[in-house]
């Protein structure tokens, strides 16, 4: 099926930022200094991004994703801290090192608490938020995988026996269409031991994933910044019933729920998503 | 139209009919042609003054369950030759599209209710022996020696007339006021699910005129092509989603239409009249018996409108009735005879189908049957057929389910060796 998206070539490279270097991906013009900025999550890497950021770039928008440090094939230096603050603190070096000053945020999944920790601490630089399948978690507490993460000894043991099938297994076991192959295989070989022990730490130093909630409504609730917010109703980890009140601190926000998607539409429907975006930059 | 005078000779009070029927939409015009070409007395009561009245508030998609009926009637013609569609179903699944055989597949018909409620009406005024009232209320129900005789009706000027028939039919919809005052037992199902849909032009799905639904498993949703180049959407999602509707019907309806799976055009559509809604979708299944009164349609078993079963249902419902009393009208056999007849055929035809609507209605996901189901008619056409046979309501679950489910397990067995 064709969407009529525009969209422009991706290029990949590398960054060096916060004492490493990360995978890049990049389109658009690459000098600008305002951008569409992706932030992955759990598990996920820069390469989630390629076909948004084509959209972004078509929109003729600067797009640019990177890894996370010990996520995709990005080593995190040492003494980096596993935990929202550092990850949102390495965002920042890498836009300053890009020379990105405003800043289109995309979000999904875990990088909805480190984007969102990274725009609270720089409110003046977020021209847009668009979330899918994250952002403001009010209440929330965590899913079963998370549980099992956050518990010593039975985390280890768990991400000790994730082989490829069991991953596979998992992934796709609450996605009402199952992902594409290719997206899931990918997704397994970044899962590395140095992955999986960033994993542990990361869950482990977030109590409480909704904590940020009532500070970011009251940072950004009146500042009318455009938001889309694009979720999967078949999400198994953060309940689509939180798409809405992402209007709580984005009461602009465009909320599409998609009915036959899970925790990955940009995998399941990439269409559809790129769709909503490009109308979303467009507009 | 035939004269509704409320002074002709018709409705002086006595027993004047052999039938009296509360209700002129499809069931009940229906069974007033069947009744009438038979050489029998219709009283035909509609409350609507209007004789192109229609209901406005139905998705008009009839199962192919329901066209032999409709063509025993002399129907099928007149409605093609209204414009009506005559689809078949393709059906959107997460394993993936489950689609006819490109040479096959039951037909259905999709006709506007504007185009088709005023068509069967004419038929059913013109035929030989039908009285049609229109504008006229039934207020109650008459009774003669424990049984059912008629009803009174009154008009807008408060007249009131008795219309005494030897046997009472209620053909008023899922309110059936006829049912209620029968005290007619009857069973309810709630629906957790709501309907919005409306008509758009410009935007047939490239199935068309082939019907499309989508099994979003809770979610549903569907398209269907019909006459004047229109296609009816709707969406069907489970109540959490209702605000969304209601703030916006017509946004909602199109974007919710534009972010399923392989979506059809209604973004680049046209909408033609309103965005319409039914929140309350309680089914209700009553006993369609009592003595001296039969119900039909809606009155009888108003099911969930999401298998798109009500229309057919209506028209095989009256013809089943005229064929059980036909022979009691006619003065060869007693009355009761011939509903008890009617109460089985009802019973025997429906009653399993309408156990796994109603299961359905709940807003629950697909169960592990229609998980083996779904999933193998999306691999085997062979199971496709039987299920699209199912869904069509041309066989019933205990005759689907032991040719599907062998299959189907055998099905998925190989291709999960394959992968």
């Amino acid at each position: 099926m064709s969407t009529n998206v525009p969209t422009s070539p991706v290029e990949r490279g590398s960054l060096l930022a916060g004492g490493t270097r990360t995978r890049l991906v990049q389109a658009g013009p690459v000098e600008a200094s305002e951008a569409v900025v992706f932030l992955h999550g759990n598990p996920g890497s820069s390469d989630d991004w390629v076909g948004l950021a084509a959209t972004a770039a078509g929109a003729g928008k600067r797009a640019v994703a990177f890894d996370l440090p010990d996520f995709g094939e990005t080593v995190a230096p040492d003494g980096f801290q596993h935990d929202v603050p550092g990850y949102a603190g390495f965002v920042d070096a890498a836009l300053t090192q890009l020379g990105i000053e405003r800043v289109h945020l995309v979000l999904h999944d875990f990088g909805g608490p480190i984007g969102l920790y990274w725009a609270a601490s720089h409110p003046e630089a977020l021209a847009s938020i668009t979330l899918i399948d994250t952002g403001l978690l009010p209440g929330y507490k965590w899913h079963s995988l998370a549980r099992i993460w956050r518990t010593p000894v039975l985390g280890e043991l768990f991400q000790a026996t994730a082989t490829r099938s069991a991953f596979r297994f998992l992934l796709n076991r609450n996605e009402p269409r199952g992902l594409p192959r290719d997206f899931v295989e990918a997704m397994y070989d970044h899962f590395d031991r140095r992955t999986r022990k960033a994993v542990l730490k990361l869950y482990r130093a977030t109590d409480d994933p909704g904590g940020m909630s009532e500070a970011l409504v009251g940072l950004f609730g009146d500042r009318e910044i455009p938001a889309l917010v694009v979720w999967g109703e078949h999400d198994a980890y953060l309940p689509w019933k939180y798409a809405e009140r992402q209007r709580d601190a984005f009461p602009a926000a465009e909320v599409h729920v998609l009915p036959a998607s899970g925790h990955w539409p940009f995998a399941d429907a990439p269409e559809t998503v790129e769709r909503l975006f490009a109308e979303f930059l467009a507009s | 139209m035939p004269s509704t005078d409320p002074h002709s000779p018709i409705f002086s009070d006595g027993p004047a009919y052999d039938a009296v029927i509360v209700g002129a939409s499809l069931a009940g015009c229906a069974t007033a042609i069947g009744l009438g070409r038979a050489g029998l007395k219709v009283a035909l009561v509609e409350k609507q003054p209007d004789p192109a009245a229609y209901k406005r508030t139905c998705s008009h998609f009839i199962q192919a369950s329901g066209v032999p009926a409709i063509e025993r009637l002399g129907l099928l013609e007149p409605i093609e030759a209204a414009g009506a569609a005559r689809p078949r179903v393709h059906s959107w699944t997460r394993w993936g599209w489950i689609t006819p055989p490109p040479d096959g597949g039951s037909r259905g018909i999709n006709l506007r209710r504007e185009v088709l409620d005023p068509l069967v009406r004419t038929t059913a005024a013109e035929t030989p022996g039908v009285e049609m009232l229109l504008g006229w209320t039934a207020e109650r129900l008459l009774r003669e020696e424990g049984s059912f005789a008629g009803v009174a009706v009154r008009n807008p000027k408060g007249e009131e007339r008795e219309l005494r028939g030897r046997l009472t039919i209620g053909a008023d919809g899922r309110d059936s006021r006829i049912a209620e005052w029968a005290e007619a037992p009857v069973k309810t199902y709630p629906n957790a699910r709501f309907a919005y849909g409306g008509y758009f032009e410009g935007a047939n799905p490239e199935q068309a005129p082939d019907a499309v639904v989508w099994f979003m498993d809770p979610q549903w949703a569907a398209a269907f092509p019909t006459d004047e180049g229109l296609t009816f959407y709707a969406a069907m999602p489970t109540k959490e989603r209702l605000p969304d509707f209601k703030r916006d019907p017509q946004g909602a309806l199109v974007d919710y239409l534009s972010l399923v799976p392989d979506p059809p055009p209604i973004r680049k559509g046209r909408p033609v009249g309103t965005v319409f809604g039914k929140i309350d979708m309680t089914s209700r299944l009553r006993r369609p018996t009592a003595p001296g009164l039969a119900l039909i349609g809606d009155a009888a078993l108003a099911a969930d409108p999401l298998f798109g079963v009500g229309c057919g249902w209506a028209f095989q419902s009256a013809e089943w009735l005229r064929e059980s009393v036909e022979p009691a009208l006619q003065g060869s056999e007693p009355l009761d005879e011939g509903l008890a007849r009617y109460r089985r055929r009802h019973a025997r035809e429906l009653n399993a189908h309408s156990f796994f609507l109603h299961d359905y209605s709940t807003g629950r996901r697909f169960n592990p049957a229609e998980r083996l189901l779904f999933s193998a008619a999306t691999r085997d056409a062979k199971t496709a057929d039987v299920l699209e046979r199912f869904a069509t309501r041309q066989i019933r679950p205990q005759e689907m389910l032991p040719r599907a489910v062998p299959r189907a397990l055998a099905v998925n067995a190989r291709h999960a060796l394959a992968r």
